[in-house]
């Protein structure tokens, strides 16, 4: 073999200006993806990396990728869509980037692109057109589906599904899903009125942003949330109009419908004008923090996106800054603590979370390793990729330590991912949120046993 | 089917589907390292998950005359890991297995993947650690250290990587399998030295038995604003001439403090020092505090605007963070950058500086200064912007010219990021054709067709364009086992 490579070849001697091969609204941004330097310093941190070693399918890899569609290297096909589609959107990298890349707004601006040139068909189109399209923007349709989730559970048909071995026809992670739903109860939204006062002497007003999944699936956390917040002088008010962050349809490439759902929120919570939005469903919060990147073309919104995501703050965060007293009575509990991707990647809070529950008397804290990695939950990845969201989970779990009897998160999808990967492994950890430790010390004060 | 489909077929035969990746969109990263204005695109990448996949694909390639270029986490600065287009290359990430840990012996054996700072991790509850400390630690391999024999802010006092490495396991370039070093002082020739820091041109390395050490009793750290980068070094020279070993002695200049202070690691350096430097000490816990005195005394007289001293480990782990994130960090002001790797007598700091300032100005491209101060080991980083025309072009000649200023003063051209493909010109700065020939032939003992990372490191002598290939492969295994 005989080449004879000359230096001068391989300069790279201008970058093309990026047109490319982007032909919709809301391309990746060229601003964002020319402070990538290249370093690698991002690598170690991505769970699809890690586990795979492939490049294409790290940070670094990933941007890469984006700006060779930008300089029309490649088009958005199929080999594209992968890498696109596999990242977890865990933002791990953005907490290990030097260069501050924002590789997870990069990422969805790419999978918008990719959803326009590549529209989902067959089933998967059904299925994500029904859900994104057709239960999420709409709460009554959510909540309705969350009461048919109730009926299913209460009339006996859970039983005798989970009993006859029907859910062996679903796909096996699906089935595993099914087996650890939570007993679904009335959404927040419902049962609350839209203004609940602070108990004891007024410290602060707060809007709370129910979330979808999270008031479907785990209302009793927001009932917990209502009652830490006002437990703590703190009036809570719902704003009955608000949607769907959004989070899901942005990940998905659903823009359009993400962009929707942004204007609504913004307009309901401006309406309402609390000082601060509280949130206690990470995926939830980060995305709400992030509507002004979403909106960034949008003329009319951007400056309200601005006002609006400067006022939200995750439950734990505003209370740890706002006031909050620990509680007294004790909780003796060997309890670890999970980093939501969305909280400590994507919002920075990473010890308000620890510090509340190092406050509780008797709360022994166990430091879990690898925290922050993914849990493979990811919005609905744990649908579309069972594969990985598999491995990372069974990594996930193996590291939990054995002795511990609760794992406390702050979002109800690592809450539903975990629940699974405690039940796969035959273990026995309770998942719970922050907040309903919380709320369980302060129930304890008034001499209830609730554990 | 083409020459390519078969050996698709072939790597996918041997190492699996998941293994082996060869569409466009898939490579297209693989084109470079940390140095991106270099690219070529490779045939394809493989990932072998042990000694003997390496071994089988390596023999396939020899036999099949297709060059190959081993590549870790393709953090490298030089272009070490970049093809020129059409070479396989074998990725050694996902040998990341650590072996064996010796603490009663103070060693470890890991694979060529194995992350450096992941290794510290694993033993650090033992009260050990590894030593070389490259800013890219926590994502570069150990395989891809010794491959450029990398150094870090703490190589000041501890030795860069080839004084850690006790033995290595190496697939040479026809597939065969050998062991050197694992005894100390071996008779025969250090072959070890020869393969660490040999980019990747000799062997590929399946395995390393390092050194481990144990934790430092006391460290301290002081970090000193100066408002002149001349105070800073006269003070760094004076650190050393008073007889103090620090741990480490780094120094970065204005517009780098500006960088770092954008990104995503701040620590609030004050706006507008020229420079700052961070001295580490560490030991027995005695004489620790008077050390660090002795180096604030030495500071204040060099006319330090401020110095202070880390209060814990939380603060010290931050202000490392801030510097190790440096080169990064230049994202954040500019859309690229090229880092040089200087080495100049200690002596000759300010001097050096200022020719490289007056490059700067002449050429109109800024340029940030980060570097191991201790050992003289100068990063100029050449900021630029690959899309204005001919900037690329300019910013790789200001490389060679901060280069040229090194030599100028009795310096060299790497300090450790190695030659690979960017400095290979660079070489003649400091070697004669003549020297240059002498290196090839001992390349050719081990990489007798030029196949094994081809043509990095060297550039074709002037004088005559082929190195007669006189060793045999049979040779170069006898060499390989003698010692
Ligand atoms: C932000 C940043 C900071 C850095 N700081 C430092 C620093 O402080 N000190 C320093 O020394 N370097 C530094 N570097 C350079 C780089 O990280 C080192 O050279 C590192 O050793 C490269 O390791 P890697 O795994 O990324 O190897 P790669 O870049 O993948 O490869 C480097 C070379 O080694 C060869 N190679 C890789 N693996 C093997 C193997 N198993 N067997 C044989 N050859 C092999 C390759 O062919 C190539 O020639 C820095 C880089 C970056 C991006
Ligand atoms: S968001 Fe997570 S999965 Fe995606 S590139 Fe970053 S670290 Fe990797
Ligand atoms: S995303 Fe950040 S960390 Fe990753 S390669 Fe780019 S600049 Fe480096």
């Amino acid at each position: 073999m005989t080449t004879e490579p000359s230096l001068a070849n391989l300069v790279v001697k201008k970058n093309e200006p990026p047109v490319g091969n982007y032909l919709w609204e809301d391309p990746p941004d060229e601003d964002k993806f020319s402070a990538c330097v290249h370093c690698g310093l991002c690598l170690e941190a991505c769970p699809t990396y890690q586990e795979l070693g492939h490049e294409h399918q790290s940070p670094r890899g990933r941007i890469h990728s984006i700006v060779a569609v930008a300089e029309g290297k490649i088009d958005i096909n199929e080999a594209f869509e992968d890498p696109m589609f596999t990242c977890l959107d865990c933002r791990a990298c953005e907490t290990a980037c030097p260069a501050g890349v924002q590789v997870g707004a990069l990422i969805e601006e790419a999978r918008g692109q990719v959803r326009q040139a590549r529209p989902l068909k067959g089933w998967q189109g059904l299925v994500s057109r029904f859900f994104l399209r057709g239960v999420f923007p709409h709460t009554k349709r959510l909540h309705t589906l969350g009461m048919l989730t109730k009926i299913y559970q209460k009339s006996g048909a859970q039983t005798v599904v989970r009993k006859s071995g029907a859910k062996k026809v679903l796909p096996d992670h699906l089935g595993a899903m099914e087996a650890i739903m939570p007993d679904v109860g009335r959404p927040v939204l419902k049962t609350h009125p839209e203004r609940i006062p602070a108990e004891g002497e007024q410290k602060g007003s707060v809007s709370m942003f129910t979330g979808c999944i999270m008031d479907v699936m785990y209302s009793d956390v927001n009932e917990a949330t209502v009652r830490v917040l006002t437990k703590n002088g703190h009036s809570v008010e719902m704003p009955k109009q608000q949607q769907c962050c959004g989070a899901l349809h942005v990940h998905a490439g659903d823009r359009e419908m993400g962009k929707k759902l942004a204007r609504e929120n913004i307009d309901t919570f401006l309406e309402a004008d609390a000082d601060h939005v509280v949130v206690n469903a990470a995926g939830c919060g980060c995305a709400l923090r992030e509507y002004p990147e979403l909106l960034q073309n949008d003329d009319e919104y951007r400056e309200k996106a601005e006002r609006f995501a400067e006022k939200v703050l995750d439950v734990s965060k505003y209370l740890y800054d706002y006031g909050y007293r620990a509680p007294e009575a004790e909780l003796r509990k060997r309890v670890t603590y999970h980093d939501a991707c969305h909280l400590a990647h994507g919002q920075g809070v990473w010890d308000e979370p620890r510090d509340l529950l190092e406050d509780i008397p008797g709360v022994e804290m166990v430091p879990l390793p690898n925290a922050d990695r993914c849990c493979g939950s990811a919005g609905i990845y744990n649908i579309t990729h069972p594969d990985m969201a598999g491995r990372l989970l069974d990594r996930k779990i193996e590291e939990v330590p054995d002795d511990v009897e609760m794992i406390s998160m702050g979002n109800p999808g690592c809450m539903l991912q975990m629940a699974m990967g405690v039940m796969n492994h035959g273990r026995d950890e309770a998942i719970v949120h922050t907040m309903q430790l919380l709320d369980w010390a302060y129930q304890l004060e008034g001499g209830e046993t609730d554990d | 089917m083409t020459e390519k489909a078969e050996m698709v077929e072939e790597m996918i035969r041997q190492l699996g589907d998941d293994a082996v990746l060869h569409r466009k969109e898939d490579l297209l990263t693989y084109e470079c390292d940390g140095l991106t204005v270099y690219r070529g695109m490779p045939l394809a990448v493989v990932f072998p998950s042990s000694t003997e996949e390496v071994s089988g694909v390596v023999k396939w390639l020899h036999e099949h005359e297709i060059p190959f270029i081993p590549r870790g986490a393709g953090t490298g600065l030089s272009g070490g890991a970049t093809p020129f287009g059409g070479e396989v290359i074998i990725s050694l990430v996902r040998m990341k297995r650590l072996l064996d840990v010796d603490y009663d012996n103070r060693e470890a054996v890991v694979q060529p993947g194995y992350i450096n700072l992941t290794l510290t991790n694993s033993i650090t509850h033992k009260g050990f650690y590894y030593a070389p400390d490259p800013s890219s630690q926590a994502c570069c391999t150990i395989g891809g250290n010794v491959a450029e024999n990398a150094g870090g802010a703490h190589c000041l006092k501890y030795g860069v990587t080839t004084n850690h490495v006790l033995g290595l396991e190496v697939v040479l370039h026809n597939g065969e399998i050998v062991e050197i070093g694992g005894v100390p002082d071996a008779p025969g020739y250090d072959l070890m030295g020869l393969v660490t820091g040999s980019e990747g041109t000799l062997g590929i390395v399946t395995s390393i038995t390092v050194r481990i050490l144990k934790n430092p009793e006391a460290e301290e750290t002081a970090m000193a604003y100066f408002d002149s980068v001349e105070d800073a070094s006269y003070a760094v020279s004076g650190i050393i001439a008073a007889g103090i070993v620090p741990a480490a002695i780094e120094m970065m200049d204005e517009i780098a403090i500006q960088g770092v202070e954008r990104a995503t690691n701040p620590v609030g350096h004050p706006e507008g020092s020229k420079a700052v430097l961070i001295m580490e000490v560490d030991g027995i816990a005695t004489g620790i505090e008077e050390q660090i005195e002795e180096m604030v005394s030495v500071c204040e007289r060099h006319n330090v605007v401020d110095i202070k001293v880390a209060k814990n480990d939380r603060e010290r782990g931050r202000w490392w963070a801030n510097r190790k994130t440096a080169f990064g960090a230049m994202g954040a002001i500019s859309p690229a950058y090229l880092v040089q790797d200087g080495v100049i007598p200690r002596s000759r700091l300010s001097e050096v500086l200022a020719h490289i300032a007056d490059i700067s100005a002449e050429s109109g491209l800024r340029i940030a200064n980060v570097f191991h101060a201790g050992d003289g080991n100068l990063h100029p980083l050449i900021l630029f912007d690959a899309r204005n025309e001919g900037e690329t072009d300019l910013a790789l000649d200001v490389g060679s010219r901060t280069l040229e200023a090194c030599t100028a003063v009795g310096g060299s051209i790497t300090g450790e990021h190695g030659v690979g493909i960017e400095k290979k010109e660079d070489m003649r700065l400091v070697f004669s054709d003549e020297e240059i020939e002498r290196q090839i032939t001992v390349r050719s003992v081990f990489n007798p067709h030029n196949l094994l990372n081809l043509d990095k490191q060297f550039p074709k002598p002037a004088r005559c364009g082929e190195v007669k290939q006189a060793v045999g492969s049979g040779e170069a295994h006898q060499v390989a086992e003698q010692r």
